[in-house]
């Protein structure tokens, strides 16, 4: 990748939102953090271009965060989108598959699993964008 | 690979037991495509190596359970355009992440019958999504 990777982050707990920037921006990549879903919401509508979006589920409201990941799943290209969560349910779960998430940790987060998750996520969709180029 | 060229659609089918791949496969060609079955891990990796699968449907438990996520996941990595079923004994948070984090597009219940999930994923390729159509909490069948 010649540019360095984008990455929303979005949570409502401020100090998870600024040690998983911390840890991404030590990983090369440029990160923008929201604190709510209308927050991030806000900078997906703005133009703004991630490459990938991990955003938490409970915010303002219970399972808000597939609002943002919803919003993040329609845009061109589309980043690669994750969901971190303390409180998966059957129900959630199941409504982030039918929305082709690509990928649910849950809290307390391995942070080494996530960045892998994260890295390879991208250079799946980076090929993937390739392929579709080509076709 | 030349869209023109493959005019036939081809099914992977990964299940331990003979007769519920053979009752897959029965259902698969009286739909038209090509059915490729394997009884466990190597035949199926085999298998990837040798055809342009578009639909796959595998059991999450193969040799033991939980083996088949990790081939559902390879599946997509190969053919991200292929609709990947998964067929779970138990429906949990856990079947779901595996799911999830395997680009699974749908799961359903080991006991399903073979028709109804061939209809599905053979719905879902001709509306050209591999998107599950059915709502959140029907999509484990």
């Amino acid at each position: 990748m010649s540019q360095q990777p984008s990455l929303l982050i979005v949570d409502d707990e401020a100090n998870v939102a600024l040690t998983l920037q911390m840890v991404f921006e030590r990983e090369g990549y440029a990160v923008r953090t929201a604190n709510s879903c209308a927050g991030a919401l806000k900078l997906l509508a703005n133009g703004h271009v991630f490459d990938a979006v991990i955003t938490d589920l409970n915010m303002e409201k219970e399972n808000i965060g597939l609002e943002v990941a919803r919003a993040a799943l329609k845009l061109h290209p589309k980043p690669a989108v994750v969901l971190c969560t303390g409180y998966a349910s059957i129900d959630n779960s199941a409504a982030a598959l039918q929305m082709k998430v690509d990928y649910l940790a849950t809290k307390p987060v391995d942070l080494d699993e996530l960045k892998r998750a994260v890295s390879r996520l991208m250079a799946f969709r980076d090929q993937s964008g390739q392929e579709n180029e080509k076709q | 690979m030349n869209e023109i060229l493959k005019t036939t659609k081809t099914a992977l089918i990964v299940h331990s037991d003979m007769s519920v791949l053979s009752a897959f496969q029965s259902s698969f060609v009286s739909k038209g495509y090509v059915a490729i079955l394997a009884r466990d891990l190597p035949t199926a990796l085999l298998a990837l190596t040798q055809h342009f699968f578009d639909v796959a449907v595998i059991s999450s438990r193969l040799a033991e359970g939980g083996d088949g996520w990790p081939l559902a996941g390879v599946v997509h990595l190969i053919f991200p355009k292929a609709f990947v079923g998964v067929l779970t004994p138990e429906t949990s948070v856990l079947t779901l992440q595996a799911a999830i984090n395997n680009g699974v597009t749908q799961i359903f219940d080991a006991a399903s019958n073979p028709d109804h999930v061939v209809n599905t994923s053979l719905g879902s390729q001709q509306t050209g999504s591999t998107k599950p159509s059915a709502e959140p909490g029907a999509s484990i069948q």
